[in-house]
């Protein structure tokens, strides 16, 4: 596996490590790295599936109305639609995007993160459905506390 | 990693903690040392299916806990969860369904 680096604000390394087996792992961290340096979400959203038109049902999204640590904020979401992919953004941060699932058959789409929240803003999730629509659920949360320490 | 995978009506409930600070590109500057942090977490099942294939960036907590499901497993299989790190440092981990 080769090793290159880019320097600047878009910063990935592509390790030697392996993924064993595997007929669907995919890093979109360095299929899509323009993913991961989107300011917006809708940007982010584009730059992952080529559109950030979706629709708004299908996707059970938890999170805090406040949250009271920035650093770790409890986020949990479940769909059951029948979907390659499901995606985490928010509009708290320097960047959009927060974390990137491919799914297979036997994924079942129920996850808990915790994760770190600047400032107050939106977080969205958008399941790619195997029908080839994007499907999203938003929350707009207060952080009390900002996360990204300053 | 620790890891915890229970299964029940044929779903597996994984629940993982990995430790890692996940530096941010801010925090990081402002410390004067490099960002890092952890930009991909893979889980097996048995070697041979993959579970849980997830990209991740710099927002995520630190010693990020991440809890997810899947179905297909049997009481007993090993389940190997892997991360890497954006300075290629990688930390893998076995454990069996339950």
């Amino acid at each position: 596996m080769e090793r290159r680096k880019f320097l600047g604000f878009g910063i990935f390394a592509a390790a030697a490590a392996f993924v064993p087996g595997t007929l669907s792992a995919e890093d979109y961290r360095k299929t899509k790295p323009a993913v991961w340096t989107a300011h917006t979400v809708e940007d982010a959203i584009a730059k992952m599936y080529g559109t950030n038109v979706t629709i708004e049902q299908g996707v059970t999204l938890t999170a805090p109305d406040v949250a009271a640590n920035g650093g770790a904020v409890p986020v949990d979401f479940s769909s059951e639609i029948p979907a390659k992919s499901v995606a985490v953004f928010q509009s708290s941060n320097p960047e959009a995007a927060v974390c990137a699932m491919t799914l297979n058959e036997n994924s079942v789409i129920d996850y808990s993160i915790k994760m770190k929240l600047k400032q107050s803003g939106t977080i969205v999730v958008v399941v790619e459905g195997k029908d080839g629509k994007l499907y999203s659920a938003k929350k707009t949360l207060s952080v009390a506390l900002g996360g990204c320490e300053g | 990693m620790e890891i915890k995978a229970k299964l029940k009506d044929g779903i597996t409930t994984v629940k993982a903690m990995a430790k890692h600070p996940m530096l941010t590109y801010d925090t990081a500057k402002k410390q004067g040392v490099e960002a890092n942090f952890i930009t991909h977490i893979t889980a097996t099942l048995n070697d041979k299916v993959v579970v849980l294939d997830m990209s991740t960036s710099q927002f995520l907590s630190k010693n990020p806990i991440i809890k997810f499901s899947f179905k297909g497993a049997v009481a007993g299989d090993k389940l190997t969860m892997t991360w890497v790190d954006l300075l290629g440092n990688t930390e893998t981990s076995d454990s069996v369904v339950k």
